[in-house]
């Protein structure tokens, strides 16, 4: 399982393949990053042995990820023999290939039940095997075709499993602009691949990990001139800065903006820090024909003659987010140096000079893999906003007890289901500052773990008048005889500072006591970042114990929570 | 000579490479190393060794390295 023994464990990487493999081992297993891996290469060409074989020896490694990565020729017979032209019928031949990639899909999907995660690179052809264009994807003949049909198939048959990501090899390939493969290498040393595809799958392989565990970038601020749009909007006036077509520098300021928006619209948070008139910059953003991105896109914004990193501290304190989630976009060489040594979490990665590579850069970035895309992702921004029109309420309303009771929030608590798996699963493995126990569990081991008889686990969805803040809140129980523990305890920051935790106790201990459990303990984890956890639970504890103390736990009285059964709703 | 040690730094990071007499024999590169180093330096000075060439008698040290890759008009 893909478990972080504190964040800075390394994980065992097991490397399965039909050629040589370990130059993506070395690859992998080189960086000085938060992500630290270690890896064996299995002897090639045992991929079925090694597969279907639970007591192989490969698998004394114990990895948490196993990457089965095969070339079609080698792993489907009869695609080599398509390949060479040997054979009497195409058909045959096609339903021979398809049967060899079911049996192929079979052996992966009885190796996934061993590890945390599997990586599959799709087939691939080299490029030098170019065919019969003019039959290529004929369908019934053509090798390109069957060797989509064979990739589908696949993702298909791994479509029920969580844990096994097929990953686009096909893409590798296209981004690389060099041969991916290497018939030199293939002949010294059975590499099949080229040193610069191995990097381009290393570097993929390392950024859909950190996806996985939460180790992803959640925010892009960025500046203002010369970054979203050509020129110094004080220096050259609203309507000479470049921007939009017919000009077609402008064109590419817009197109990167587009692609900013995309992001945005997938769940990443997008923030300005700017050095520019606030009230000026701002009716640029909303009222220039050309932009894309108008204020409404971004969550927060820094537009002043401030220091950078002084103005990232605040957003982050804003936003209430790590810096290590940010990333920061500054055509400035200066402005990126001082954040790089200021703030070295802050990902600040050099910008392209040309303006018609930036859209293209910044489609490109990997640091914001997700492994699901949900309501929660596809509307981040609006339960951003609907939360700064809270705080604006508070600062107004002074007294908290009076603020959090006019904000009428509503907690409503419901067993694990499969539909909420993928955001349960998102929200433990993103989760930083209230976590308990900083578990990171991958979909699948985490629904095992719950489906155990004396386990128990629980969503909580937020809303209150300003909107819904959607499935926020997650906790899990561990039953024996008449103890229960706490296992997990997550709430994402967006529910922070409401007084939701006490809710997700009160309810939790509510639980505990209906299965005959008298006595309910937690061990926070002391992780580098989950403070906010580990105060709250302090101040629950029976004195120098681990077990909460019923009397400090309760349901604050301006919060309702409501308990979803299957198919009803009730007032707890 | 300095820019050779520092691919070879990237591919091993912290053996002594200079004065070394034979990097393959005294075990401070393997033979999968000769393959990431042959692509470092491909990329690096665009050149191509071919296939005959990628033995590891012409990486087997830094005057090694330096003979082969003046043989593709690589001059350091």
């Amino acid at each position: 399982m893909i478990e972080n023994k504190n964040e800075a464990g390394s994980r065992r990487v097991l490397l399965v393949g039909d050629t040589t493999l370990d130059p993506l081992g070395r690859l992998l297993e080189r960086g000085q990053d938060n992500l630290l891996l270690r890896t064996s290469a299995a002897p090639y060409g045992q991929v079925y042995q090694i597969l279907l074989d639970a007591t192989h020896a490969a698998w004394a490694f114990q990895p948490d990820v196993l990457v089965v990565w095969t070339a079609p020729q080698l792993t489907l017979p009869s695609l080599e023999k398509l390949l060479r032209f040997e054979f009497d019928s195409t058909a045959a031949v096609h339903e021979a290939v398809l049967r060899e990639a079911e049996q192929f899909a079979d052996a992966v999907l009885r190796a996934a039940g061993r590890v945390g995660l599997v990586f599959v690179p799709t087939w691939l052809l080299p490029t030098h095997e170019r065919w019969i264009q003019t039959l290529a994807w004929r369908h019934g003949v053509g090798i390109t075709n069957l060797l989509a049909r064979a990739n589908l198939l696949l993702a298909e048959r791994f479509s029920g499993l969580q844990n096994i990501v097929l990953l686009d090899a096909g893409y590798w390939q296209a981004s690389l602009g060099r041969p991916a493969h290497d018939p030199r290498m293939y002949a010294v040393a059975k590499i099949l691949y080229s040193q610069s595809l191995f990097e381009k799958a290393a570097a993929e392989m390392k950024a859909v990990l950190r996806g996985s565990l939460g180790l992803g970038k959640k925010v892009i601020v960025c500046d203002l001139d010369n970054t979203v749009w050509g020129g110094i909007v004080g220096d050259d006036g609203a309507d000479k800065i470049k921007l939009g077509a017919p000009d077609p520098v402008g064109e590419c300021f817009h197109q990167f903006q587009v692609a900013l928006k995309a992001l945005r619209s997938r769940g990443v948070l997008l923030a300005i820090s700017s050095k520019n008139d606030e009230q000026f910059a701002l009716s640029v953003i909303d009222q220039h024909p050309a932009m894309a991105l108008r204020t409404n896109d971004f969550v927060a914004w820094r537009i002043n003659w401030r220091d950078k990193a002084e103005n990232l501290l605040s957003l982050a304190e804003e936003l209430n987010l790590g810096l290590d989630s940010f990333v920061f976009l500054d055509d400035s060489p200066q402005e990126r140096d001082q954040i790089r040594r200021v703030l070295p979490q802050v990902y600040t990665p050099d910008l392209p000079t040309s303006p018609s590579d930036l859209a293209p850069f910044v489609s490109s970035l990997s640091c914001f893999e997700t492994t699901s895309l949900g309501k929660e992702d596809l509307e981040r921004t609006e339960m951003y906003h609907a939360e700064r029109s809270r705080k604006v309420v508070q600062d107004v309303g002074g007294d908290v007890e009076t603020w959090l009771r006019s904000l009428d929030i509503k907690v409503q608590a419901a067993p694990l289901r499969r539909e909420s798996l993928p955001r349960a699963a998102q929200l433990l493995n993103k989760t930083n500052q209230f976590n308990l126990s900083l578990r990171r569990l991958d979909e699948k081991t985490f629904w095992d773990w719950t489906e155990e008889p004396s386990h128990a686990a629980y969503t909580f969805n937020v809303s209150d008048r300003f909107g819904d803040l959607g499935l926020t809140g997650l906790a899990s129980l561990s039953f024996a005889g008449s103890h229960a523990e706490i296992v997990d305890f997550v709430m994402s920051c967006r529910a922070m500072g409401k007084k939701v935790e006490e809710a997700l106790l009160g309810y939790l201990l509510e639980q505990a006591r209906m299965a005959g459990a008298s006595r309910l303990t937690a061990s926070p984890v002391d992780g580098p970042r989950n403070g906010p956890a580990k105060a709250f639970f302090a101040a629950k504890f029976c004195d120098g114990e681990w077990a909460i103390d019923p009397a400090r736990v309760g349901v604050p009285p301006q919060i309702s929570l409501f308990e979803v059964t299957l198919e009803s709703e009730s007032a707890v | 000579m300095d820019e050779l040690i520092a691919i070879l730094d990237e591919i091993r990071p912290g053996q002594q490479f200079s004065g070394a007499e034979n990097f393959f024999d005294q075990g401070i590169l393997d033979s999968l190393d000769l393959t990431a180093l042959v692509a470092a330096l491909e990329t690096r000075y665009n050149v191509f060794m071919d296939v005959d060439e990628i033995v590891a008698d012409n990486f087997r040290n830094l005057t090694a390295i330096k003979t082969t890759l003046a043989r593709k008009g690589v001059k350091l």
